[in-house]
């Protein structure tokens, strides 16, 4: 399989085992009962879980960028490309853990990391 | 078209399915001066619970959606569509069609097992790829 689809797919498995992680933080600050209710009244997640959970919607607009510039290349990958989208996947999960962690302004440099890459991948399509 | 591009392209009709279900009764309650509004206040607090509960639903399925178009389109690139992934994409395709009654509904705790079995699924359609067409690590 060309390296770009399974950088991809690992991409989206990370982006399950972060569901995952924040799922179970949640759980552990407001409860199974008010997660399977209607969250209503939901209150704002905080600390680890809110962390995790700002880290997924990030995951969530990483991906929707990433896939199609992954999709357009796969057939015919410019010589960058694997080396980049390796750099994309190392720059979502270095992410992921530094806002787990609260490290802040280093989690932005990856982030812009992660984003260059993306830019980059879609330049190439070009 | 194969089973898994059929279910995804079901799916984004779902998403535009669910986005009118949500629009009507948002547009009746805040009316449409505040919904086509910049929305700089959270216009969500002048709709009813089953409209805002609607739009949780929205939110979840589009953010779903991005995995599941992703693992649909790999498994249809790198030719690993099987039985399986067929059963996992429409499983898929129910448990969010079905995530939409169990969160208006408020079927608890229903709801969040549908919504497992749609996570499975996506799991289950980006593992296949690796599997079949042999794990490279990354």
């Amino acid at each position: 399989m060309t390296s770009l689809y399974s950088i991809l797919a690992w991409y989206g498995l990370f982006m399950i085992a972060t569901v995952l992680a924040q799922v179970f933080a949640a759980r552990a600050q407001v409860g199974d009962m008010t997660l399977m209710g209607t969250r209503e009244d939901m209150p704002k997640l905080t600390g680890l879980a809110g962390r995790l959970d700002r880290a997924q919607a990030n995951n969530t607009v990483a991906m929707a960028l990433f896939a199609p510039a992954v999709l357009m290349l796969a057939n015919a990958p410019p010589a960058s490309a694997l080396l980049t989208a390796q750099v994309f996947l190392a720059a979502r999960i270095g992410y992921v853990v530094a806002y787990a962690a609260g490290i802040s302004v280093l989690r932005t440099l990856i982030w812009l990391v992660g984003f260059a890459a993306t830019g980059w991948l879609y330049w190439q399509s070009i | 078209m194969s089973a898994e591009l059929s279910a995804l392209t079901l799916a984004c009709l779902l998403q535009i399915v669910q986005f009118i279900l949500l629009a009507i009764p948002a547009n009746l309650e805040a009316g449409p001066k505040r919904t086509l509004s910049p929305r700089d206040e959270n216009i969500l607090q002048y709709v009813s619970p089953p409209t805002r509960r609607l739009h949780r639903a929205l939110i979840n399925h589009v953010e779903s959606l991005v995995l599941f178009g992703s693992a649909v389109v790999l498994v249809h690139l790198t030719g690993s569509a099987s039985t399986i992934t067929a059963w996992a994409a429409w499983t898929y395709l129910a448990a969010r069609v079905l995530y939409v009654p169990a969160y208006a509904f408020g079927w608890v705790p229903w709801r969040s097992v549908i919504w497992s079995v749609g996570f499975v699924s996506i799991a289950v359609l980006l593992v296949v790829p690796l599997w079949t067409v042999g794990i490279t690590l990354p």
